[in-house]
């Protein structure tokens, strides 16, 4: 897709609303009215997100909440929000992985939106990624296609690497996260959650590979046996994946059968939260603050899934 | 003749910035400064053993210049990548000196347990010596920043080159 960049402001709304079908073509849509005073919860959220304190919740629209006590503001975005990314070190900007295709790019918290799409390829973007030590940097995930990366914030594209190879097929992948532990080719890992499980590539797109232990390589050479890995279920579709930005080895998961959290890089993971869970952010300075999409409620955990409680909608 | 004098005042100073590059070891064979493999000074010669080795044993699939298989960021139909390219448009640079060795030696699967490739490992036909002379040759023909950023990967790597 050779997208054209279009900006959209929140005092567009009432000429976009004139506008929306036009505007379909292209991606960006005017919120539902309907939809404007509600907060998120009447449908599964697909994605979540931190910006700072303020938590994005991305379903039929996009709300925003400033601090754990304050009220959903919906934020005009585009339609099909699938995916969101943000970077600790560069507040305000949100990228968001769309439906009907395409990458958009907010730089004051999701309050107005730029289409970030030059030579992207055509295709549904189901996720997204800033790396972890470059916010410019983005990686994008299209639908029957493979990964993208962006050196410049979403102003251009290039592919990256085809979909990984899992269980004798190429598989979509559905959750990206930039995981900032040392892939000892000078650089750190992409994970990926896909249709059938975790896998994940260095930056520099050498090969997807399973995620091992550290010490799995020496333990091969020297015919010890493997250390010992407590996996993500196998075979169940990874819908989100959440990795703090300290410690590094912090991820959290959203599958099918609820939240799982991992303390060291995916080698072990735990079930924290029963229930179809189908999107999960961690705080960028807290990584015992968990939010969660499950059984199209969302819930909160302060202390890393221990404990869980709901989260008001509205 | 201007253009003639200083055409031959640049091959001289390109000769001399090569002599430069080319330091003595204490054997007496040339070392390449700058250039290393798993650990070991490298001389010309060895580089120049590479390049034929290479030419006879891996050209034919990462092409005769380094270049990689045409799209080799796309799966074939059985499922494996390309062969990818060596030169610096590439990701060689990006794996440390055993690494490199230890692919060439016994495939993919010697550093990715479990990782189909249409790479075989060269353990049966070529000496360590061989493969060496390849990685050195390969290394020999990346920019300065490519070969600076492989030179700290391997000295950063578990237990060093």
């Amino acid at each position: 897709m050779m997208g054209s960049e279009m900006r959209i402001h929140s005092t567009d709304i009432s000429r976009r609303g004139m506008l929306g079908a036009g505007l379909a073509g292209v991606g960006l849509l005017v919120l539902p009215r309907r939809l404007r005073a509600a907060g998120p919860g009447e449908a599964p959220m697909t994605a979540l997100t931190f910006d700072g304190d303020a938590l994005l919740a991305a379903g039929p629209g996009l709300y925003r909440r400033e601090d754990a006590g304050g009220n959903w503001t919906a934020s005009p975005a585009p339609s099909g929000i699938l995916a969101l990314a943000t970077h600790p070190e560069r507040p305000g900007r949100i990228v968001a992985g769309l439906a009907e295709g395409g990458v958009a790019l907010s730089e004051d918290g999701g309050r107005s939106w730029e289409a970030r799409n030059v030579a992207l390829a055509e295709g549904e973007v189901a996720a997204v990624s800033v790396a972890a030590g470059n916010s410019d940097m983005i990686y994008a995930a299209v639908r029957g296609d493979g990964l993208w990366k962006s050196e410049d914030a979403g102003r251009t594209w290039a592919f990256a690497m085809d979909r990984p190879w899992l269980d004798e097929a190429e598989r979509d992948v559905l959750a990206l996260a930039s995981v900032d532990l040392a892939s000892g080719m000078g650089g750190i890992w992409i994970y990926a959650g896909t249709e059938t499980g975790l896998t994940r590539v260095p930056d520099c797109f050498c090969r997807w590979q399973d995620v091992q232990p550290g010490n799995a390589m020496d333990a091969l050479a020297a015919g010890d046996a493997p250390p010992s890995t407590a996996p993500l279920p196998p075979g169940e579709p990874v819908q989100a994946l959440a990795s703090a930005p300290a410690p590094p080895g912090t991820l959290y998961a959203a599958l099918p059968s609820g939240i799982w959290a991992s303390g060291d890089g995916g080698v072990i993971w735990a079930r924290m939260l029963s229930g179809a869970a189908s999107a999960v952010a961690v705080h960028p300075d807290d990584e015992m603050r968990v939010v969660a999409a499950v059984d199209g409620a969302l819930q909160q955990s302060r202390d890393g899934g221990v404990t869980w409680s709901v989260l008001a909608a509205a | 003749m201007k253009q003639k004098t200083a055409i031959a005042a640049g091959a001289s100073l390109a000769a001399l910035v090569g002599l430069a590059a080319i330091a003595q070891q204490q054997d007496g064979a040339e070392s390449v400064e700058g250039l290393t493999v798993l650990g070991k000074a490298v001389t010309a010669e060895e580089i120049a053993t590479g390049r034929d080795i290479y030419a006879e044993t891996c050209a034919s699939c990462h092409g005769a210049k380094l270049e990689g298989q045409p799209d080799w960021k796309r799966r074939l139909d059985n499922g494996r990548m390309p062969a990818p390219p060596h030169d610096e448009t590439g990701h060689t640079w990006h794996h440390a000196d055993k690494d490199l060795f230890r692919i060439t030696k016994l495939g993919v699967g010697g550093v990715v347990p479990g990782y189909e490739s249409d790479m075989p490992g060269f353990g049966g036909t070529l000496s360590d010596a061989e493969i060496a002379a390849v990685l050195v040759y390969i290394k020999s023909t990346w920019p300065e920043r490519q070969r600076t950023f492989q030179a700290q990967v391997t000295a950063n790597s578990e237990g060093g080159s």
